[in-house]
């Protein structure tokens, strides 16, 4: 199997009012290619912060990050915003579209800042936008999309960039059950049928019983992993 | 797709846009209209230079200048004849010219003396139409002089009066003659009427002991500007024993005005746009905060520091831009309008005007010339506006903007 992310003993400490608040603690992280997983635990647990460190947004105090290898805290400022281009997905909680570009556009976007050419382009957004199922709205301004219809473009877009995983920090937080209960689902079968790899945080119960695993954080620090994708897939592992 | 993205963020508070967009044609509608009205101003001032003081060219003798002695004379037919050569001459006149003292029973005063001949002077500078008072000067050998609006209320003088004109002739003898006053001008510049009174220029020379073909300086208005240094070229090739000037030598500080003023129109146009620079950063900022989150997800999303930087400049560019035909428009217009209807100052300032030669009613002029550094000004202006603004998105931190 293909490691992903390979996180060894990493921390985070915030300086709040000058009280330093320990939001991520010796953390491991070990995330193989195709995995769907869970980070849950209560507000406050690190879960954000723990997915910023992963996703290059945030750098830890301590500990290495590798992804697909590369050791990311190790890259410049400018290193680290071209390699998440390239490498991750990103699914934020709300407002992840701009609101002046159509849905398309926000698509294309990415794939032009990666300097895709034009045909590609074209043809991964019609791909895009049938998998997420939002063939019609393609024009539309976020505005006239619903709260789930906008997530799905967010899907959409995180998966534009060919990333080595999707990051998403709460994605239905702000969502019916039957909208979040749609994009999970569409994030399920992306999983499945592409082998994407994602990683998303969440408190919410039905979202949590999708996950193939769940990693649960107390106070910055891992409480309990349900099990490596290794371990579930344990009768037919080839190790 | 960022130019696009630009312009439709600027459209998003289309308020705080429109005012913008508004200050700046305002501000530019201001900027170029000052512009024409200098333009205006200083064509005039340089046509009447041309047409009514000095002419395009004057030639004398080498050493006239020095301290105006009228024994540097030189022989008019001479020069005349070698001239009806050049066609782009339209007019010349010739004149003797001496410095001398204007005494009346109760006062005396420093003038120049200028000896002419009707019909030349009245082609070169115009000297009929400016007679407000009385007639011209007779043909002939009669004492008649003109003499200025100015120097004739200083010297409470009237039509009929009688002058004494002291001057010492060419051969250094003081000489004096009485002069009766046949008629007061007056010009757009007061300064010159004080000094200058005419009389006939053979009479003149009978004082002065000169010969009748002789005289100390002659005037030249050509056909187009544009002649001005070539024949200035030829004549002197012609008679390297002369001295030939230009209306820029002969007036240097009309030259030197016309340089000052420009300068100083474009710093006005500077003033104006340091002042809108302040409206446009504010606007930025704002608009830069507002997206706080938005900027830290394009950040989050892969888009590097330069290209938010320049989707920043880029919008601040654009928001600049879009004042600036209006503005021009406004301002084309505008001096279209009064450069036929003119504008009427004399109420407020004629006597400060015509203090330097200017006249009051102006007739704007459209700055051609000047748009382009105009519309440099104006990039500056936007590029460094955009700068802070640029320079407060891309310092914005992915995970801290989207925590807002
Ligand atoms: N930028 C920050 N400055 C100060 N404290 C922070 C910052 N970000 C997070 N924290 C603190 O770190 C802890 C973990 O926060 P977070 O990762 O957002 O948790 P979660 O996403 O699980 O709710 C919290 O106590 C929070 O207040
Ligand atoms: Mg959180």
């Amino acid at each position: 199997m293909k490691t992903v992310i390979d996180a060894h003993n990493i921390s985070k400490t915030f300086n709040k009012k000058s009280i330093p608040v320990l939001a991520v603690k010796n953390v491991h992280l070990h995330l193989e290619k195709g995995e769907f997983v869970a980070l849950v635990g209560p507000s406050g647990s690190g879960k954000t912060t723990l997915l910023n460190l992963i996703g290059g947004l945030d750098k830890p105090d301590q500990g290495n990050i590798l992804i697909n290898g590369i050791d990311i805290t190790k890259l410049s400022a400018n290193e680290l915003i071209d390699f998440r281009l390239h490498n991750i997905g990103f699914v934020f909680q709300s407002f992840n579209l701009i609101p002046v570009l159509t849905a398309k556009e926000n698509v294309e976007l990415i794939m032009q800042l990666q300097g895709r050419g034009k045909r590609e382009i074209k043809e991964r957004v019609q791909t895009l936008f049938q998998e997420v199922g939002l063939s019609d709205k393609l024009n539309s301004r976020p505005a006239q999309l619903s709260g789930g219809q906008q997530q799905r473009v967010a899907v959409a877009r995180a998966l534009a960039s060919k990333p080595q995983f999707v990051l998403a920090d709460e994605p239905t937080a702000n969502l019916d059950s039957k909208s979040a209960a749609n994009l999970l689902d569409i994030m399920t079968k992306l999983n499945q049928e592409e082998n994407m790899t994602f990683i998303f945080s969440t408190h919410d119960q039905r979202v949590i019983e999708r996950a193939r695993r769940v990693i649960t954080l107390v106070d910055g620090e891992v409480n309990s992993d349900t099990g490596t994708y290794l371990e579930l897939n344990h009768g037919n592992s080839l190790i | 797709m960022n130019i696009s993205l630009a312009w439709r963020n600027i459209w998003r508070n289309k308020t705080r846009s429109f005012i913008i967009m508004t200050s700046v044609a305002i501000g530019l509608f201001a900027g170029i209209f000052v512009l024409a009205l200098y333009e205006g101003m200083i064509n005039n001032r340089v046509r009447t230079v041309i047409d009514t003081e000095v002419g395009h060219l004057q030639i004398h003798h080498k050493q006239f200048k020095e301290d105006y002695d009228p024994k540097f004379s030189m022989n008019e037919q001479q020069v005349i004849n070698s001239l009806k050569s050049f066609h782009q001459i339209k007019y010349l006149s010739t004149r003797t010219v001496t410095f001398g003292m204007l005494s009346t029973t109760t006062g005396s005063t420093h003038v120049r003396i200028n000896g002419i001949t009707n019909n030349a002077e009245n082609n070169t500078s115009k000297l009929k139409d400016k007679i407000k008072e009385g007639k011209e000067l007779s043909e002939g050998k009669k004492n008649g002089v003109l003499i200025g609006k100015k120097l004739a209320d200083k010297m409470k003088l009237k039509l009929n009066n009688k002058i004494v004109l002291t001057f010492t002739d060419k051969d250094n003898n003081l000489t004096a003659g009485a002069f009766r006053i046949v008629g007061i001008y007056q010009s757009d510049n007061t300064p010159l009427d004080e000094l200058n009174v005419y009389v006939s220029k053979n009479v003149l020379n009978n004082y002065l002991n000169l010969p009748q073909n002789s005289c100390n300086e002659i005037a030249i208005l050509l056909h187009d500007d544009k002649d001005l240094q070539t024949t200035k070229e030829e004549i002197q090739k012609k008679f390297p024993e002369l001295a030939i000037e230009t209306w820029k030598e002969t007036s240097p500080e009309t030259n030197l005005m016309v340089g000052y003023v420009d300068e100083f129109s474009i710093i006005y146009v500077i003033i104006i746009m340091i002042a809108l620079a302040f409206g446009i950063i504010n606007t930025m900022l704002m608009s830069v905060l507002e997206r706080t989150r938005e900027i830290g997800m394009l950040t989050a999303l892969g888009m590097n520091r330069k290209k938010v930087f320049l989707l920043i400049l880029s919008e601040t560019v654009l928001l600049t831009f879009v004042g600036v035909p209006l503005g021009i428009l406004a301002s084309w217009l505008a001096t279209i309008y009064f450069s036929k209807a003119g504008i009427d100052i004399s109420s407020f300032s004629e006597a400060a005007m015509s203090g330097f030669g200017f006249s009051s009613i102006i007739y704007p002029e459209f700055p051609s010339d000047s748009l382009p550094k105009v519309l440099i000004i104006i990039i500056i202006t936007a590029l460094v506006s955009a700068l802070f603004p640029s320079l407060k998105a891309i310092k914005l931190q992915p995970a801290d903007a989207l925590r807002q």
